[in-house]
């Protein structure tokens, strides 16, 4: 564990000491070492599935692939970031970057907590860098309110879960992901239990975001800038996936009758933010609409618990995480060059970013599930758990399916074909660093085709 | 002010909490109390404005209802059980009259409408002392008193939680805002007292250093209303990228300081058993974190339009020292690692 917290915790003095010409080389240089280093945890072969034990860290098969995941994203988000902030002061880049990189302090620490509440308050501690992102390098006077809303919602919901863990704490004596699994089973049966149960579940709800409570979540990636974007699509709604595919063992058996409504809201909300997505005109807004109908169907997958619903919960988490960061880097190249996120103002793309435009429509094609990339492999074992639970599954998430291929399609049409409107001829042609950032997103997801073991948890 | 007055006030000041503190007697810790009011009245006063002048007069009319209030109640405990001595208070009676007389000479609410508008009055030094010295004796007092009964605390500091989030969303003065924020911690330590008196101790020890460096931070930046806030950016820029987290630690978000009181709190509320007024409690503060929130936004996390010479001031030599306000700081956001030893030390 070490191995990777201390090189994270050293990015700090890097950033502040070298010098401004070299400050986003060595950035990059030293967070990617960091990211290849982290791939040593893919190699479990541990008998009882925890790994790099410590005193408070452990990794398994759930939280590895999160953890190689936060870690691949940090290089990303500095190669993202350098084009937008290089207008400002130098110690303002700095800073920006110390924030990325205690982002990733704080995922590591949470995905690796081998204790609940330790879980918890770096769950909670990844809101205040996040924060800081969307609220000081957003771009709109709307990021306040953007703000105060990811901020509210989120704690709204994560209070409850405190004393809920709390009252866990004082029953079972013990908060122990490795041992919480073998404590007796408490009995619940009373209200207070059903209430406790919402408590430890909702704010995972909230983080993931269940429909319903998602109204956060778009108006935080449209005003955030483009790392903010990326880490809150790609690793911090996992963070409420993680929590549950956690809680679930301890919560077991009252989830069985109480989680109808949660389901039925998850379905439902793929279809209704699917059908958003259909007539949204803001690129970034549509993405990240489709970010939450596809945490629904993660939920739906968590929520049923069975253990190909749990492997295809972290499979979709993995390669949806890749796929929408990489569909927001590419709404930010256009961002970039047309400074304005409506999808009807910079038609055509494919006339001017040729290349770009292959980018985009191998996103399209994983965003919309296609065959033989993992998102497929993860929305087929979800949908199969839940059809094998209540045959009237399928009406939902087949027509979800169907809604998120006709959105997929429509972002693609919108923004690469068509007539080029008169206005953007003259953008800048397309820099080696973006292709490298997007191809660097792809790359993971195609080469998991090859070896989905590595995401598949505890199937495997 | 004369500096030989200004020690003689300050060693009253001191001298009235340290008999407080001392004694064992109720005669002996109203007197001490008496003597901490009247020395800081004319500290409260020295500046010659209706406004100071009101707030001292709206100061000693609330510490004055306070200690007689106080002095009343021991006399009754004298007649009732036939001894003066804080630690053997066993009759209901006096006992829900001092917890209320010295709510109100805390600001707990509903006793803390004089809070926000004497604090108003006040410069920030003097409004300083008011929000942490003036504490002490009082909940030193209410350390040493057990309850016979906690829902008296229990509804003062539901009440203070509540009033203190609900008061301070519509304010634009700093001054009144950490009022209402003094109010709502306040309610805090009330709550746990009943059950866990180290836990208030730790809660109020967290509290001063907190606003101890949230006034330092205000007064460095001469800085009395939001507005002004907005401008520190061009004076004090390292400051004021670190004020967000002093206000977040204020409002209890993990993992800074202020989370530490509240997990605590959260605690051993589950552990009495009472889970719903945990909830409760914990929801009541996102109320305050709303204002914290506005502060940050205005002060660090927007930039304030300026015209060029507006934006140099950081680059003057000031004469103001910064010791006191860097450690302040730093233990008020970076405490929570320590919360085992901090617990160590202050459990009996």
């Amino acid at each position: 564990m070490l191995k990777i917290l201390l090189p994270t915790l050293m990015l700090v003095p890097t950033i502040w000491v070298t010098p401004a010409k070299w400050l986003w080389p060595t950035t990059l240089a030293h967070s990617f070492l960091i990211a290849l280093t982290s791939f040593s945890w893919l190699k479990n072969f541990s008998e009882t599935g925890w790994m790099s034990l410590n005193k408070y860290m452990a990794t398994d098969a759930l939280s590895t692939p999160l953890l190689v995941l936060t870690c691949w994203l940090l290089p990303l988000m500095i190669l993202a970031s350098q084009n937008h902030t290089s207008a400002e002061p130098i110690n303002r880049q700095r800073m920006y970057i110390t924030l990325l990189t205690s982002l990733q302090f704080f995922l590591i620490l949470a995905f690796s907590a081998t204790e609940i509440i330790m879980f918890y308050v770096m769950f909670e501690a990844t809101l205040i860098p996040t924060l800081i992102i969307i609220t000081r390098w957003g771009n709109q006077t709307e990021r306040l309110n953007a703000g105060t809303y990811f901020l509210f919602y989120t704690l709204a919901g994560s209070l409850p879960l405190l004393v809920a863990l709390l009252l866990l704490q004082n029953n079972t004596g013990t908060l122990s992901l490795l041992t919480i699994q073998f404590s007796d089973p408490i009995l619940l049966s009373t209200y207070a239990d059903k209430i406790w149960w919402a408590g430890c579940l909702i704010a995972f709800l909230v983080k993931m975001p269940l429909y319903g409570v998602h109204l956060w979540l778009p108006k935080a990636h449209v005003e955030a800038p483009i790392a903010g974007s990326m880490i809150l699509a790609a690793v911090l709604l996992k963070l409420g996936g993680y929590g549950m595919l956690r809680m679930m063992t301890v919560l077991e058996p009252l989830t069985k009758e109480l989680s109808y409504p949660f389901i039925i809201l998850a379905l439902w909300g793929i279809i209704m933010t699917g059908s958003i997505c259909l007539r949204q005109t803001d690129l970034k807004s549509l993405i990240a609409y489709s970010s939450v109908s596809h945490m629904g169907l993660v939920a739906g997958g968590i929520l049923i618990q069975t253990p190909w619903g749990f492997t295809g919960a972290l499979i979709l988490m993995i390669a949806h995480g890749l796929t929408s960061s990489a569909l927001f880097c590419l709404a930010n190249t256009n961002y970039e060059r047309t400074h304005s996120r409506t999808m009807i103002l910079a038609r055509g793309m494919q006339m001017v970013l040729p290349l770009m435009t292959t980018w985009w429509f191998i996103a399209s094609l994983a965003n919309l599930a296609l065959p033989p990339l993992p998102n497929l492999m993860g929305e087929l074992m979800i949908i199969t758990s839940l059809f094998n639970w209540s045959w009237w599954t399928i009406a939902l998430t087949g027509t979800g399916t169907l809604i998120t291929a006709g959105y997929s399609l429509y972002m693609f049409l919108m923004t690469q074909r068509g007539p080029i409107p008169l206005h953007i001829t003259a953008i800048e042609p397309s820099h080696s660093r973006e292709h490298l950032l997007i191809f660097l997103h792809l790359l993971p997801l195609l080469l998991l085709i090859l070896k989905p073991e590595l995401i598949w948890g505890w199937t495997f | 002010m004369n500096p030989l007055i200004l020690t003689i006030l300050l060693f009253a000041l001191g001298l009235g909490t340290t008999i407080t503190f001392m004694s064992s007697h109720w005669l002996f810790a109203w007197m001490g109390l008496e003597i901490n009011t009247l020395a800081i009245i004319p500290l409260m006063t020295q500046h010659h404005h209706p406004r100071s002048t009101e707030a001292g007069t709206k100061y000693f009319l609330a510490q004055a209802t306070a200690a007689a209030m106080l002095l009343f109640a021991s006399v009754t405990n004298a007649w009732l059980t036939g001894q003066w001595d804080i630690l053997q208070m066993s009759h209901p009676l006096p006992t829900t009259m001092i917890t209320l007389a010295l709510a109100l000479k805390i600001g707990l609410a509903p006793l803390h409408s004089w809070l926000p508008e004497v604090l108003q009055g006040l410069d920030l030094t003097t409004g300083l002392i008011l929000s942490t010295w003036q504490k002490l004796a009082p909940f030193a007092l209410l350390l040493q008193i057990n309850p016979t009964n906690p829902t008296v605390l229990i509804m003062l500091g539901i009440t203070s939680t509540l009033v203190g989030g609900w008061g301070g969303l519509n304010q634009t003065q700093l001054r009144k805002i950490l009022a209402y924020s003094s109010i709502a911690h306040l309610g805090w330590m009330a709550l746990i007292l009943p059950f866990y008196p180290s836990l208030t101790l730790l809660a109020l020890l967290t509290y001063l250093i907190m606003t101890l460096s949230t006034f330092l931070v205000f007064k460095l930046n001469k800085a009395t209303n939001i507005n002004t806030l907005a401008i520190s950016w061009s004076k004090t820029p390292i400051i004021t990228t670190l004020t967000p987290l002093l206000l977040l630690s204020l409002g209890g978000l993990p993992p800074l300081t202020g989370f530490m009181p509240k997990w605590f709190i959260l605690q051993e509320l589950t552990k009495q058993n009472l889970p719903l007024l945990a909830t409760f409690t914990a929801l009541t503060a996102l109320l305050s974190l709303y204002f914290y929130l506005r502060l940050s936004y205005s002060m660090t996390l927007t930039m304030f339009p300026n015209n060029l010479m507006g934006t140099t001031p950081w680059r003057f030599f000031t004469q103001s020292t910064s010791l006191p306000l860097a450690l302040s700081i730093s233990m008020a956001i970076a405490l929570l690692p320590l919360a085992p030893a901090m617990m160590a030390l202050l459990t009996p």
